[in-house]
């Protein structure tokens, strides 16, 4: 186990050397991890820790195996501790002092060039960071300026090829730092570069691990498990950090979870874990325990629009309006043109039904970030409830070819196919979308519901649907009642009724009543009556004389019928045994 | 002129454009003067001109050169002054320091103009009418210039940086490449910009030298079915075709609504251009390519399409490489989906069942269907639905190309419900005929009920038909939609398919009540002749409009290609008039070029033709249509059209000339087509080996061929039928001359039951013959008889003459064997289908029939040999010349056995003697296979 305090001193000094090199979005990440490990109460008035969110109530609920507390088995975290570089001057050249400057006011061709003689590592990394920054800068601006209208041009960045030269002569003479290996790893990952980026980024993490953009661009470069597995990482807490998120991305969500609950024992109080906590919880489906995450992270960080979309989609899910009104309202005003407001406000409108405005939202956002997977599958949604079926597959087959994991996307297509009468031609795409999510129920029904339309008709195909819904725990209970009545259709009444006892005996588990019912009591009762089984057809018969209606009095005459063939006709039983 | 049809907007600046403008300033200074300083003489001056026409017309090419090249045109036509062209032009760039300098230039060139309303011009001044040509080039370029914004010139500077430093960097690689070879291949990267289009011309005239070499010559009887296979494939295609017409099409008419639109940034240039050169890797592509209008790109997608399907996947075209170009092309574009569907023709075409299926379906995701298949024309609107019954269309298409007759049956129904529900007659068309290709195609058992529920007019009557009667019913409303649609090509090929199911099956009423049902149980050729005429009238339709059809999109490269050919080195030789005239023509040959797709269609007809003669047994007619084929539309047809050609040909050169010819033919057409996917070239080899290995009495090595034909077909029920029944009939050939005969007429039997089940009527016809032939063999004469009737009279209903012939030949051998008091009769018999064997038959076919002649003249009691020898020994003699030939010891044998006893009863010792060493010779031969086999080999 690391102790809470070598971490807080690794980061504290991380934050300054990360920061030093401009590089701010890894130096805000290590903040956020810095305040969010446990303070130590001796320093602190228990005013300062009442704001901590252990005191939550809502949090004891949920974490219940007090993990804070009780010290962890370690899992190989028998690491050697890596050593904090030392800085490689002690005062810092004037030079590099004015070309920070530029840098921050993002002038940073000039931060380049005022850098050009300078010797020292930290000087050398920011001349060639600022260049590759100028570098981009300049893309962005060819992009729109060269854009046509056969959609984007192939402006490049222009640097990288220069930038490509001179960090593999300073590989190469082993004068290049961790700082300089995640820039070059950047470099070949835009040149396409990809297994020499992933060594070059493997090699700065596990000479400084503190730098939290280079573990993100290494999960990008991780789209499977088996590249994960090859990767020779050094043990370092950063690493469970890296894990939970690449888990996470392929899909692997209890892995991930294991590992962010592991590192709660450190960072408790970390908003990034909770965060990410609750994106697995989401892709687990459980509702419920992510709507109270997030709300606590708003208590503690109001102004987060990160991962807040996230958030809106279980408001929308449970059809909160007023809630996601609100959250709407915030991220507004906090940061209008960020492609997570735009979402929100996007769904806002959807759960409101005003489709069009909904549209409207989830287009800027795409503007504002073109690869932007939800906002595609969600435009789809929108364009789906709007009957304009070719936008709405044009938007969802975008998402696919962004993400070609995103089961959500393909069902899309397939639904919409399905819409336009072209159930077969759905198919293929409802198979894809089991082909990556196959224990959800909802996929299987809507692919036997596919194979039951009327054009397609074929019943053999759905009830081999109906069967995959049943076994993934269908919680609609639609599977179970319609591979009864396929079954009975089919003139199987075996089947049938084996079907319908289970969907009667799910139904009373859950206490609810319905047509269903009625339906599957009726179909037994005759069925045991037919069959003879008069024991149990008087049950189901007396079940049903509890409700009123016409079921009733079927029931009623069932019952008759009963007596009769038990009593009236003993003729008939002789029959049945002869002497 | 297209030109005219297209706004400024559309045209963009690049440095070959001023390149040309450089030039025109030379061409036309504004100075008066006669002739203007460089040029020596007016036909110099003229040539020059000429030249900037040709540049200007292939301006809308998507490719285009780059300096050095244009130097190197320059210095053809130039002559002696090409030095000072030259300098010239690369000081005018040199000169170019600043975007400033830009500016200016394109002021000077406004003055080069002639105003636009002076009458009065001076004899001998030279003006550029701003209406003209060049005049209007030259007015585009300015206009387009004017509308570029500020980073527009800075664009345009940087990439004439780029256009000039390429030159000198690969014009100094070239220097050093004379004594490094490595920095010679890095030559050849960057010079492959034209690489697609180049390798297409050789290709092209591989093809015609190749097909001008072969001697070939004609056909064969028992492979059939083999034939008419040009056809399906060819609709296929056709269709294909066809939807990419209407891409090219529908491309215009695209660009056309969106300047109606004033949308400036629609219209704009699409100027991809150039990628940094900085690399050499990434040169292969981006370098040469420039991306500008829609319709360039669109006329060379259609470009790759013709190429992507003339040259399927033979190595000299590899799909990878277009795959890699397309995947480039997407990255640069991906707005435009066409090269998704770019891709999935690829994909087909080198059979990648899944990239295929995935490029489909997302093609279509994107474009709705709407993109480049507006099949009718875009303001009958419906476009709120989009066209995905066009998707299923295709769809269908593939999965019955990748051999799977159910799943495409499923979509191309849901495709018809589709169509009909949003009322898309012309999509309708297409499906129907793809439907009925695919029911006469696949064999679907006529048990497995097949058709979809849905379709009424079909269904109502359909649910009592036989396969045939609803492809019949398919293909007659296909053929009416068509009609009424005028869709061209589709009637073209609609006719081509009934002349096939005409000629294929029999003429019945559709719905048979009472006793006049069966008055009619014949296929007929006239209808069947009638049918590709009709089919064939397609050519003087595109002639009178193929003006609207052609665009200059694909044109225009054409153009350049034309250029390069009178320019060549006959040219200094200043015999200026002629050539002149001579290149107007090829240029104007251009414009009334046919399509790709209608050439197609009417190589088709004529490939039918020959199948039709095939079948009615004229081997000189069939082979006739074939080399009409193979020589006029080998080019333009697809790779396996024209291996289907060849197959023709060589078949006809193994059962006419023998094996020697057929397997030097089969060589050359190895070469050429063994690595098109699908290809059944190694299907003819291992029928002709096996046919060689027979008659040599190789028993061995023919089983093990007819199980190498066996393991050739898909396992899939009712794919690859002909294969299956090729098979069989090969193994039952196999065993009857193995003389197990009980096994044979099992295989036979068995076969007979399959082609039954699959409605394959004219190959029971010939297992019927075999089924006769296996109880001649036999000995059991009595029971061959009714086989040998049937397969008559199935011959007589379906008009197969030769095989009729021949089955008349087995029926007179049958009446033999049943004793030589019926000699006569099998005389007379052989008689009456003598004229039919001897004019059409193959080698074995004719010594068979006239062994056979002498065999029923020696059992003839009446017959007295000494007297009549001659009428004997002649057919003897032909039979054993034309066995010779084919190799075939065991005929030949009984004809030297027969000739010996002849000269023995003659008393002419010498020629007995002769002759039995002959039979001797063939028999040590047959019972001796290895030594041939070791000479195969």
């Amino acid at each position: 186990m690391v102790s809470k305090d070598s971490c807080r001193n690794e980061i504290r000094a991380a934050i300054r050397q990360l920061s030093d090199r401009c590089l701010y979005s890894a130096a805000k990440w290590a903040g956020e991890q810095l305040v969010g490990i446990e303070q130590d109460p001796s320093n602190f008035t228990p005013a300062n820790t009442r704001f901590q969110r252990g005191s939550s109530s809502i949090r004891r609920r949920f974490s219940t195996n007090e993990s804070i507390s009780t010290p962890l088995p370690s899992i190989g975290f028998s690491q050697a501790a890596t050593p904090l570089p030392e800085e490689d001057e002690a005062i810092d050249g004037d030079f590099y002092l004015l070309a920070k400057s530029y840098f921050d006011c993002r002038e940073y061709r000039r931060a380049s060039h005022v850098l050009r003689d300078q010797v020292s590592k930290k000087s050398v990394f920011l001349r060639y960071y600022a260049l590759y920054l100028a570098g981009e800068k300049r893309k962005e601006e060819e992009m729109i300026e060269l854009e046509g209208p056969l959609g984007k041009s192939d402006a490049i960045n222009r640097e990288l090829v220069s930038l490509e030269r001179d960090l593999s002569a300073l590989r190469r003479t082993g004068a290049i730092d961790s700082f300089g290996l995640y820039l070059y790893g950047v470099v070949l990952k835009e040149k396409g570069n990809e297994s020499l980026a992933r060594a070059s980024l493997v090699e700065s993490v596990n000479s400084y691990p503190w730098n939290w953009s280079a573990w993100s661009e290494l999960q990008s470069l991780c789209t499977s498990i088996e590249i994960l597995n090859s990767l020779n990482l050094n043990n370092h807490w950063m690493k469970e950090f890296f894990l939970g998120n690449a888990y996470q991305e392929l899909r692997m969500h209890t892995e991930s979870l294991a590992k962010y609950e592991y590192l709660q024992g450190i960072f408790s109080f970390s908003n990034y874990i909770q965060a990410q906590t609750a994106k697995a919880q989401y892709s687990l489906r459980e509702f419920d325990q992510v709507e109270i995450m997030f709300e606590e992270l708003l208590r503690n960080d109001p102004y987060r629009v990160e991962d807040m979309d996230l958030y809106s989609n279980v408001l929308y899910a449970k059809e909160a309006c007023a809630a996601l009104s609100y959250l709407a309202h915030k991220v507004f005003l906090t940061d209008k043109y960020r492609p997570e407001s735009c979402c929100i406000i996007g769904n806002y409108y959807s759960l409101k039904g005003q489709h069009e405005k909904a549209v409207m939202y989830f287009r800027r956002a795409l503007k504002l970030n073109k690869k932007y997977l939800s906002a595609w599958t969600l435009m789809g949604h929108e364009y789906v409830e709007m009957k304009n079926t070719p936008a709405a597959i044009d938007a969802y087959r975008r998402a696919v070819d962004i993400n070609p994991c995103d089961y959500r996307a393909w069902y899309g297509l397939g639904q919409a196919y399905e819409m336009m009468g072209m159930p077969f031609y759905a198919l293929h795409y409802f198979r894809k979308s089991i082909f990556f999510l196959p224990n959800d129920s909802r996929l299987w029904i809507a692919m036997a519901k596919c194979y039951q339309t009327e054009q397609l008709y074929m019943l053999e195909e759905a009830i081999k649907c109906y069967k995959r819904a049943v076994n993934c725990t269908d919680t609609e209970g639609i599977a179970l009642n319609q591979l009864a009545k396929l079954h009975q259709k089919l003139g199987r009444n075996e089947e049938a009724a084996f079907y319908f006892e289970k969907d009667l005996e799910r139904m009373d588990a859950e206490g609810l009543e319905g047509p269903n019912m009625f339906e599957a009591l009726v179909f037994l009762a005759t069925h045991f009556k037919t069959h003879k089984k008069f024991e149990e057809a008087e049950v189901y018969c007396t079940r049903l004389l509890d409700y009123s209606g016409p079921e009733k009095e079927k029931a009623k005459s069932l019952l008759r019928g009963i007596r009769m063939a038990q009593t009236g006709f003993p003729s008939m039983d002789l029959e049945h045994f002869p002497i | 002129m297209a030109g005219l049809t297209r706004t400024a907007g559309a045209f963009a600046v690049t440095p070959h454009k001023i390149s040309v403008c450089i030039l025109l300033q030379i061409y036309a200074p504004s100075s008066q003067m006669s002739l203007p300083f460089p040029f020596s003489s007016v036909a110099q001056h003229n040539r020059l001109g000429l030249y900037l026409l040709s540049l200007t017309k292939s301006c809308d090419d998507i490719f285009e050169p780059k300096l050095e090249e244009l130097i190197n045109q320059l210095r053809e036509v130039g002559e002696e002054m090409d030095a000072w062209l030259t300098d010239h032009l690369t000081n005018r760039f040199s000169a170019l320091a600043s975007p400033d300098d830009l500016l200016n230039f394109f002021n000077d060139m406004r003055g080069i103009l002639g105003s636009l309303d002076s009458g009065v011009v001076q004899d001998d001044q030279i003006i550029l009418d701003p209406n003209s040509n060049l005049g209007m080039f030259v007015r585009r370029c300015i206009l387009a210039f004017n509308l570029l914004s500020f980073e527009g010139v800075c664009h345009l500077f940087s990439s004439i940086e780029d256009y000039c430093k390429e030159a000198h960097s690969s014009s100094a690689q070239f220097d050093a490449s004379n004594n490094n070879l490595e920095s010679l291949t890095q030559y050849d990267q960057m010079d492959m910009e034209n690489y697609a289009m180049d390798k297409a011309t050789e290709e092209i005239e591989f093809q015609k030298s190749a097909s001008g070499i072969v001697p070939f010559h004609l056909h064969t009887p028992e492979s059939l079915f083999k034939a008419t296979e040009g056809i399906p494939y060819g609709i296929h295609t056709f269709l294909l075709r066809e939807n990419l017409e209407f891409l090219r099409v529908s491309g215009l008419l695209h660009t056309r609504k969106e300047t109606s639109r004033t949308s400036k940034k629609d219209t704009e240039a699409t100027p991809v251009a150039r990628a940094s050169s900085s690399t050499l890797e990434d040169t292969l592509v981006d370098e040469s390519l420039f991306l500008r209008t829609n319709t360039q790109i669109q006329g060379f997608l259609m470009e790759q399409a013709d190429a992507i399907e003339t040259h399927g996947s033979s190595s000299s075209f590899s799909s990878s490489s277009i795959e890699s170009f397309l995947e480039q092309l997407q990255n640069l574009a991906p707005e435009l989906h066409r090269v998704h569907f770019l891709r999935y023709l690829n994909k087909l075409h080198s059979d990648d069942y899944f990239a295929a299926l995935d490029n489909l379906l997302r093609y279509f995701d994107y474009s709705a269907g709407t993109e480049g298949f507006d099949l009718v024309p875009p303001s009958t609107g419906c476009s709120m639905y989009g066209r995905y019954e066009i998707a299923l269309l295709c769809l269908g298409m593939m999965h019955f190309r990748f051999g799977h007759p159910n799943l495409a049956l499923e979509v191309l129904t849901e495709a018809v419900r589709v169509s009909q529900q949003l009322s898309n007659d012309t999509c309708l068309a297409y499906t129907l005929a793809a439907m009925s290709n695919l029911l006469s195609e696949m064999g679907i058992a006529s048990t497995t009920c097949v058709l979809g529920s849905s379709y009424s007019p079909v269904t109502s009557t359909a649910s009592s038909l036989s396969v045939q009667q609803r492809v019949y019913i398919l293909l007659k409303e296909s053929l009416r939609r068509a009609d009424s649609l005028k869709l061209r090509r589709l009637v073209a090929s609609n006719h081509l398919a009934m002349a096939k199911f005409e000629l294929m099956h029999v003429q019945r009423p559709l719905l048979s009540f009472g006793p006049k049902a069966s008055t009619r149980h014949k296929t007929c050729p006239v209808s069947v002749c009638k049918e590709i005429r009709l089919g064939a009238h397609l050519i003087s339709d595109f002639s009178s409009e193929s003006s609207t059809m052609t665009i200059d999109g694909s044109l225009s490269s054409a153009w350049l290609k034309d250029l390069q050919k009178p320019w060549g080195p006959p040219v200094i030789s200043q015999d200026s008039g002629s050539r002149k005239s001579s290149t107007f023509f090829q240029f104007c040959d251009h414009l009334v070029s046919i399509p790709g797709s209608v050439a197609q269609l009417i190589g088709a007809s004529y490939l039918l033709r020959a199948t039709s003669w095939e079948l009615f047994g004229s081997a000189p007619m069939a082979r006739m249509n074939t080399l009409v084929y193979a020589t006029l539309f080998g080019d333009s047809s697809s790779s396996s059209d024209a291996e289907l050609a060849y197959l023709k040909l060589i078949q006809h050169l193994a059962l006419y000339k023998g094996y020697k010819d057929a397997f030097a033919a089969l060589k050359i057409a190895e070469e050429k087509f063994l690595t098109v996917s699908k290809s059944k070239i190694l299907l003819l080899k291992l029928q002709i080996l096996h046919e060689r290995a027979l008659h040599c009495g190789n028993l061995q090595l023919a089983q093990r061929i007819c199980n190498e034909l066996g393991g050739l077909a898909s396992t899939a029920m009712g794919v690859d039928m002909e294969l299956k029944v090729e098979a069989s009939l090969r193994e039952a050939r196999t065993l009857l001359a193995a003389k197990q005969y009980s096994q044979a007429a099992n295989v036979a039997h068995s076969l007979f039951c399959t082609c039954h089940k699959f409605n394959l009527q004219i190959e029971k016809a010939s297992v019927l013959l075999l089924l006769a032939e296996i109880h001649k063999k036999s000995g059991n004469a009595v029971l061959g008889l009714p086989y040998a009737l049937a397969s008559i009279s199935f011959c007589q209903s379906f008009n197969l003459d030769l095989l009729k012939a021949s089955a008349t030949l087995t029926l007179a051998e049958l009446w033999l064997g049943l004793g030589s008091n019926h000699a006569k009769r099998a005389l007379d018999l052989l008689h009456g289908a003598f004229p039919m064997i001897l004019g059409h038959g193959g080698l074995e076919l004719r010594a068979r029939a006239y062994i056979f002649e002498a065999n029923c003249y020696l059992s003839d009691p009446s017959f007295s040999v000494s007297t009549d020898s001659d009428t004997v020994l002649d057919s003897l003699r032909q039979a054993s010349d034309e066995l010779q030939a084919l190799e075939y010891h065991e005929l030949a044998a009984e004809a030297s056995y027969l000739m010996a006893m002849v000269y023995d009863k003659l008393g002419q010792l010498d020629e007995r003697e002769e002759a039995a060493s002959l039979f001797k010779m063939h028999i040590i031969a047959l019972e001796n296979p290895q030594g041939v086999e070791q000479n195969m080999a």
